[in-house]
């Protein structure tokens, strides 16, 4: 017997969040779906792994879209509907933002976190508030236009909001709000989330980042990401989905025009109609399409004309003492010299320091997550792949070992202590350990900026000409709706759908 | 609403396609395949490399230091002193992994024909691996290696600047690579090594680690045989030689044989040093698995069947009830890759399908939601029934 079918419905490049949402659905179609992964096992960097005895988180700060039971966002409800059964933790407050002159700690709920504003600004209430419901419009408008097309006239009268912000930055739809400059630096810390400026950034993705998260709050699974990578990929296998792990798809075989299949590393050639690719459009365009010659110029345009937006850096690391003895009070604390995002952004594309951090206590959302008298602490930046492209093999280790001991010295410098005295395990992630384990393009997790040349607006207009090659879809942070778990699993679920549509298109026409 | 006036805003959605339709026209057709930071991470995890033994000698009367080169010219991956290789051997149509400590220096494999050396001691009938290394290894011999893997190495960020090794055998090798990199001025730390043997025969490694004595390496041999002309340290490595040797500030590494650890568990306690300054190596698989808590001992002599997995393809094996699912399917000639052997590393992670299995609470490296979805380590488990696994193509 062969390791693999003769052909399959889809072949699924990449096994990680994307990938999996995309096998789920076309699985629960009855389609018949291969997923091959590079490493040996599911998730990409929504993992964890353990180091002397104790497991620790690999990347996720926070999941949007999953709400609260009973009254899922659209990414738990996907997972429920398709049998995935995590147990959801919520994150207790928003964040921490510790920046020059404040210290604030923000709660979700619209309500709750305008007031927590106004304590801190006084006089803000209502201008937060009308942000905020600005925001949960625009949110709305974008859930339900992702599903239904609808006329120009049409969605000026439904979605009024979110036609006249389409064209404004989250700086020029804020600044007609009139708040005082504090109080939108309160509500910028996630800027680095979505990974763009507030000058850049789309209002469209600040609206649907705010209203998702200060609307509902976030959630983590409790064994890990991992929890959530495992489950899907084991839901998946019980429908019928069949998963190889540690294959490496070196090409997409095309023929006039149209996929036909893959290769692997091994040299397994294995047939289909469609491939969904995990690997960014860049790599494939320059070097997995087989023959070349079947890539359009425009394809390569298309690529060269968008810009890689931001990778990791983290050092994660188990303490030895509770988060109580650290001062360590916040599960999630944003720490800045500065909330000038331009500034900011600007110094992302350097090799640091940097003066914007993220810094994660895992035991403050799942207490039990490390033996008894320890804690977990994540601190992150998440630096533009341009600086670290210029680091070479030899002097990776001490830009490494520099970035970190600074990160760790400005996180202690807030606790009031040395976290270097507290180090009972470290793991340093950098974008080459992101490139090491996944493969993804110079270690890039983010896909393509968001930006105003490069609005998700713009993306769903024009998404129809962006097909160079049939039969190829693309699932990851380098689609439209972008990069985070969350959108993950929404740009999964739009490649499968964009399968299932073409699949239903020749059918039909075959009739 | 109105955020600027009323045609402004309502030409928002066109004017950002229009934008972005433009950025895509202006763009340069010229493909761009540079992915730099990719480079890197290949060439610190290049995978399975085809290697050469260049060299073989004596280490001690009962050990030999082997050396390879990559075959195809590229220098070795950048590593850390402390980290393992683990070599693929290929023979009888099996192919069988092993871990070993790099003996020689991080800097000695980034030279111009880099290479990477290991010290393997002739076992005493348990090992035929080591046995092979040592009476039939040639220079010449290929072998396939993947190497920079493990945990045990200094990490200035989290170790004290002063190491204390407790070496015990050949768990000297990884300490030898320290030493080299310290003293050759690219490792900056300061290494006092303990380092127990039986007699001075048994010591590996003798005159490499003497010629790295400098300000900041020293060794301290520590003789537990009855040798009457000996002047150095004898007995065991208790805790009260540890604490002659330590500073106020030092962070203990340990690598040596499985009793030696049961030993210095114990030793390193009385010590009184905090959990952040002690670091074990991983533990090798078990000799005996049948003594471990909760090993069902009435099953150690049985032989299971294992269906094992590998796409759409099955394949029936044999297995002892006392022998890993890994050396299972190593003596079936089926290829289950490992690293660590420890199942720390997770390399042979292994889907269980169906089957009892025991796992080694000593080593048992796995997720929380691998452990509650049936996922082993196949290094670190062991059937008690018959079983389906699945594990990756090779």
């Amino acid at each position: 017997m062969s390791f693999y079918k003769e052909h399959y419905d889809v072949i699924v490049i990449g096994g990680a969040l994307a990938g999996l949402s995309s096998a789920l659905m076309l699985a629960d179609k009855g389609k018949d779906v291969l997923v091959l992964e590079r490493h040996n096992l599911p998730g990409g960097i929504a993992t964890s792994f353990v180091r002397g005895g104790i497991e620790i988180e690999a990347t996720l700060h926070e999941m949007m879209s999953i709400g609260p039971k009973g009254n899922r966002l659209k990414v738990g409800k996907f997972l429920e509907d398709m049998g995935v059964d995590i147990d959801w933790l919520k994150v207790p407050e928003a964040y921490h933002a510790s920046l020059p002159g404040l210290e604030v700690t923000l709660h979700p709920g619209f309500e709750k976190f305008a007031s927590e504003v106004n304590e801190a600004v006084p006089g803000t209430y209502d201008k937060v508030l009308g942000l905020l419901n600005l925001c949960h419009t625009v949110f709305d408008s974008v859930n339900e236009l992702s599903i239904h097309h609808m006329g120009k006239a049409k969605m000026l009268i439904k979605h009024e909001a979110f036609v006249k912000t389409a064209g404004y930055s989250a700086q020029e739809v804020i600044d007609s709000f009139g708040l005082p400059q504090k109080a939108v630096d309160l509500m910028a810390p996630y800027w680095i989330y979505v990974g763009s400026s507030l000058k850049e950034l789309p209002f469209t993705i600040y609206a649907v980042l705010m209203a998702d998260y200060i609307g509902y709050g976030s959630y983590i699974p409790r064994n890990f990401s991992h929890e959530m990578s495992l489950k899907m990929a084991e839901r998946a296998e019980e429908m019928g989905v069949q998963i190889e792990y540690r294959q490496h798809v070196e090409k997409i075989l095309v023929k006039d025009g149209r996929v036909y299949g893959v290769r692997t590393e091994r040299g397994d050639e294995i047939h289909s109609d469609y491939v969904i690719s995990a690997a960014y459009p860049n790599k494939v365009y320059t070097s997995m399409i087989e023959p070349l010659s079947e890539v359009p110029a425009n394809a390569i345009k298309m690529v060269n004309g968008r810009r890689l937006s931001l990778t990791a850096f983290s050092v994660v690391m188990i303490l030895d003492k509770t988060a109580d003895e650290l001062n360590i009070r916040d599960y999630s604390c944003f720490r800045g010299d500065t909330m000038d995002t331009s500034k900011l952004y600007d110094e992302l594309s350097g090799l640091g320091p940097y003066h914007y951090i993220t810094a994660i206590c895992h035991n403050r959302c799942n207490p039990d997550v490390t033996p008894e008298g320890t804690c977990s602490l994540s601190i992150t930046t998440l630096p533009r792949v341009d600086g670290w492209k210029k680091v070479t093999a030899d002097e990776y280790d001490s830009v490494k070992h520099r970035i970190a001991g600074e990160l760790i010295d400005y996180m202690s410098a807030y606790y009031g202590l040395n976290l270097r005295d507290h180090i009972l395990e470290i793991v340093i992630e950098t974008p080459v350990t992101v490139s090491h384990y996944t493969g993804m393009w110079n270690g890039c997790i983010y896909g393509y900026s968001h930006s105003m040349k490069d609005h998700i607006v713009a993306r769903l207009q024009t998404a129809d000409k962006e097909k160079f090659i049939e039969g190829l879809e693309f699932a990851g942070a380098h689609q439209i709706s972008g990069n985070g778990m969350g959108p993950a699993v929404t740009n999964g679920r739009k490649a499968a759908k964009n399968v299932l549509d073409d699949m239903k298109r020749k059918e039909e026409a075959g009739k | 609403m109105k955020i600027k006036g009323f045609l402004n805003d309502v030409g928002g959605a066109s004017r950002v396609t229009k934008a972005r339709l433009e950025a895509f026209e202006t763009a340069s057709s010229v493909p761009v395949k540079n992915d730099p930071i990719g480079d890197v991470a290949k060439e610190w995890h290049p995978g399975m490399l085809e290697l050469v033994v260049t060299d073989i000698r004596d280490a001690s009367p009962t050990a030999k230091t082997v050396r390879f080169e990559r075959c195809d010219g590229k220098k070795l991956p950048p590593f850390y002193a402390g980290q393992f290789i683990s070599l693929a051997f290929s023979m009888d149509g099996r192919t069988v992994c092993r871990p070993y400590s790099i003996s020689s220096a991080p800097y000695e494999a980034r030279l111009d024909r880099g290479f990477a050396e290991i010290t393997v001691r002739r076992s005493k009938g348990d090992g035929y691996i080591a046995d092979y290394i040592n009476t039939e290894l040639k220079p010449g011999d290929r072998v396939m290696g993947s190497m920079g893997l493990g945990q045990f190495y200094y990490e200035p960020l989290r170790d004290a600047h002063h190491i204390l090794a407790l070496a015990g055998g050949v768990g000297i090798t990884p300490f030898a690579s320290m030493a080299k990199e310290i003293a050759h001025g690219t490792l900056d730390a300061e290494l006092t090594i303990l380092y127990g043997s039986v007699s001075s025969d048994d010591i590996i490694l003798k005159k490499e680690l003497e010629a790295l004595e400098c300000d900041k390496v020293h060794v301290v041999h520590v003789l537990s045989g009855d040798e009457p002309d000996w002047q150095g340290e004898r007995g065991f490595i208790t805790a009260d030689l540890i604490k002659k040797y330590s500073k106020d500030d030092t962070s203990y590494f340990i690598c040596g044989p499985q009793a030696m650890y049961r030993f210095l568990r114990e030793e390193i306690k009385k010590v009184g040093a905090p959990a952040r300054r002690i670091r074990f190596e991983v533990f090798g698989q078990a000799k005996d698995i049948s003594v471990f808590p909760g090993y069902p001992a009435e099953k150690k002599d049985e032989t299971y069947t294992i269906t094992v997995m590998r796409g759409r393809q099955e394949d029936r094996i044999p297995a002892r009830a006392c022998e890993s699912i890994v050396t299972a399917c190593e003596r079936a000639g089926i290829i289950l890759l490992t690293d660590c052997r420890s199942g720390e590393c997770g390399f042979c992670r292994t889907k269980v399908i169906s089957g009892d299995y025991y796992v080694n609470p000593e080593n048992d490296g796995r997720r929380a939601q691998d452990k509650a979805s049936g996922y082993v380590h196949a290094c670190a488990a062991y059937p008690l029934s018959d079983m389906t696994i699945k594990i990756p193509i090779v």
